[in-house]
């Protein structure tokens, strides 16, 4: 499987096509390129995004709201220094051309008039200012003394009760308070941030102000909001790269393209059939799992929308149950409550075992989001500190932890992509199905070894509260075990994604070799390996034996490497 | 009702639109409800109206000015995002009265008729002369 050199990247097809498989070239320097060779813990931690070890360029970049504020400053300062216009003048015409500078100072070098036209800067007021001592307002056409009356550079007088009215109309109705202009019909004059700032609420304020940074991202195409809930940070992407895969400092990692969960390697396209068919699907299964039980013989969903709570099945399974404990009809009767009632069930519930049986179903479901939910559990409950604490280790020392649970999330969410490409995968490519089965077994049986080597073996050493946990020795075969097979686990998902956004071509040029692979898995597995089964996983667990002459299984990892190489190619073992 | 809290400007621009009336328009407020206008707004000479009276409902919502006052079913700028609160009743009438001296078939609330304009002109005035004779004159 040795096929770095034969990889053509496919993903998407355009531009840039190999470069981060080369380790970055023309299009990637200057920048902010974060340092290769044996920088293992890369606080990104996000190994297969980018190249493997060789050289992880960030094709992306993360800007919290600060950065984005400090961009817009530096922005403003500089059109006000080239126009030689106040800050003010200058933060309305970004925002009118949507934040790009090269292009306003082009277009405002070659017709200032006209510019300063169209988005309302005028250089002197329009309207005759009286001297009168009082002034009538615009709007609600009363009489005001002079300090009460506020105008834009236009003059034209507005009382500031009416004023504070314009401004949280405008406000309320979108960004599009940003471009206010002067409410005299036909004026058109910019009503300037400044004055906004000095009359508006300090609601109206704040979302203003939202509004004034959110500008900066929604009209750019490089730059786009991360997606998840209450995020504020953006993504500015490096255009050319094909590497859509990005993560937030949130966490929360994405798709750049399709702005969806990041799906390596299922292409966007795929994703977008793959949820729109479970979309329609899950609705269905939402309205099964709340309506309805399965019979507990022949496991049927059942609905149950009138009458008592004995229940039959239809033929041919025809069990005859009770719908409350799910236990045979033939216990009960007159002593467990009559038909209407269930005592097995209501004394069952009280010990909180159905509750429990409840909710198991609900976690199965969401696997993803369970693993995600143990880890952030695990991480706020200051595991680390404890840990710390009893072995005396300071808590740097123990990030091979933290780095060993991102990546078992992170293979979680490649693992379930893969279910959707195994979906889409042609029933008759039956070589490349048991390529793909094949990986996708050993990509998941290596990560069931960190994940277990993750949470149970680490269990050892959080020990008691109390008590000394005599571990000392034993937490230094851990931790090189830990990060090993961390290690380990990220060539296996870096290789099964490398394989399946290649289209698994390798079964074309390896035809002949594949029919060993296939050997072992012979047997269809049901469709879009959707039934892998377990004991084909508990196959994979043992040593394996593909084409065991022309092959040598590491010890550490248990990877088959080929004859001629004396380390593993997995993890650098020695043979 | 809610006569009594009414807003000074919408009063004064009652006292306005009664005193100094625009040419071709009259608007009077109901006197159940000081918000509610009975409009109407005659056809411009020289143009295909001519000689027809229209009759027109407007409502000044709870918002007015800073929201556009409420005229049925009719496409115009200034009584959707145009709408700014110098403007007033009398500048909205005026400004129906103008559309009908210059119809702008390119945004029409009756898709057949603006066709029609476009194709036949001649024919679509003729036929909105009858149309005036027959249901916005006398009565």
């Amino acid at each position: 499987m040795d096929s770095d050199e034969e990889i053509h990247d496919v993903y998407d097809g355009d531009s840039a096509e190999d470069y981060y498989y080369s380790g970055g070239d023309s299009n990637m320097d200057g920048g902010d390129s974060i340092g290769g060779g044996e920088d293992e813990d890369d606080d990104a931690g996000y190994g297969y995004g980018y190249a493997s070890d060789e050289g992880s360029e960030k094709t992306y970049t993360v800007l919290r709201e600060d950065d984005i504020r400090q961009r817009q400053e530096e922005s403003i300062s500089h059109v006000s220094a080239v126009l030689s216009i106040s800050r003010v003048a200058a933060s309305i015409l970004l925002c009118h051309y949507k934040w790009n500078v090269s292009q306003l100072h082009d277009q405002w070098f070659a017709d200032e008039d006209r510019i300063r036209k169209s988005v309302g800067l005028l250089t002197k007021p329009v309207a005759m200012f009286s001297n009168a001592n009082e002034m009538n307002c615009g709007i609600c056409f009363d009489s005001y003394p002079r300090d009460q009356i506020q105008s834009a550079v236009c003059g034209h007088p507005y009382c500031i009760t009416c004023w504070k009215g314009y401004i949280t109309t405008s406000i309320n109705d979108g960004p599009g308070c940003l471009l206010l202009r002067c409410p005299a019909p036909g004026c058109g004059a910019a009503v300037g941030h400044d004055m906004i700032h000095k009359l508006a609420s300090d609601e109206d304020r704040e979302k203003y102000s939202r509004y004034f940074v959110r500008s900066y991202i929604v009209d750019k195409k490089k730059t786009k909001w991360c997606p998840a809930p209450d995020c504020e940070n953006a993504v500015e992407f490096e255009l050319g790269s094909n590497v859509y895969d990005v993560k937030c400092l949130c966490s929360h990692a994405f798709c750049w393209n399709c702005t969806e969960e990041a799906h390596r390697p299922v292409d966007c396209s795929t994703v977008a059939k793959w949820i729109l068919k479970n979309s329609a699907e899950s609705e269905n299964m939402n309205w099964i799992l709340a309506n309805s039980k399965p019979c507990p013989k022949c496991k049927r969903p059942i609905e149950k929308n009138q009458g008592c709570m004995h229940m039959s099945c239809t033929p041919p399974c025809k069990f005859e149950f009770c719908w409350l404990c799910l236990g045979a009809w033939s216990d009960h009767g007159e002593r467990t409550g009559g038909f209407y009632a269930c005592n097995r069930y209501e004394a069952a519930k009280q010990e909180g075992l159905y509750d429990e049986s409840e909710k198991r179903r609900e976690m199965a479901k969401n696997s993803l989001e369970r693993y995600t939910h143990y880890y952030e559990r695990w991480a706020s409950n200051q595991t680390l500190e404890k840990l710390s604490d009893k072995l005396k280790e300071p808590e740097s020392q123990l990030k091979f932890i933290i780095e060993a649970w991102q990546q078992i999330i992170e293979c979680r969410r490649v693992l379930k992509w893969t279910y959707a490409y195994g979906y889409y995968l042609p029933e008759h490519e039956t070589a490349k199905r048991q390529l793909f089965e094949y990986s996708q077994g050993e990509a998941e049986a290596a990560l069931e070894r960190l994940h277990q080597c993750a949470e149970k073996e680490l269990l050892v050493f959080l020990g008691n509260d109390d008590g000394e946990v005599e571990t000392q020795p034993d937490f230094e075969t851990f931790r090189p075990k830990l990060a090993g097979l961390t290690r380990v686990t990220r060539s296996y998902f870096e290789n099964l994604v490398r394989a399946l956004e290649n289209g698994l071509s390798e079964v074309d040029s390896q035809a002949a070799s594949s029919t060993s692979v296939s050997s072992k898995n012979a047997g269809a597995k049901g469709k879009g390996g959707k039934a892998k089964s377990s004991s084909s996983r508990s196959s994979r667990t043992g040593t394996r034996n593909i084409d065991d002459v022309n092959h040598w299984n590491c010890e550490r990892c248990t990877y088959a490497n080929p004859e001629s190489s004396t380390l593993c190619q997995m993890c650098r073992n020695p043979r | 009702m809610a006569n009594s809290n009414l807003p000074r400007r919408i009063i004064k621009e009652t006292q306005r639109l009664l005193s100094e009336p625009a040419p071709g328009i009259s608007a009077s407020p109901s006197e159940e409800n000081m918000r509610y206008f009975n409009v109407m707004v005659l056809g411009p000479s020289q143009s295909p109206y001519e000689g027809g009276v229209f009759k027109l409902e407007l409502f000044l919502p709870e918002e007015y000015p800073m929201a556009p006052p409420k005229l049925g079913r009719i496409c115009l700028d200034i009584l959707k995002d145009k709408w700014s609160p110098a403007l007033q009743i009398r500048t909205v009438l005026l400004s129906i009265q103008a559309l009908l001296s210059a119809p702008n078939p390119d945004d029409p609330l009756s898709e057949n008729v603006a066709k029609h304009w476009k194709s036949n002109e001649v024919e679509a005035v003729e036929t909105a002369k009858e149309w005036t004779r027959l249901y916005a004159t006398g009565a």
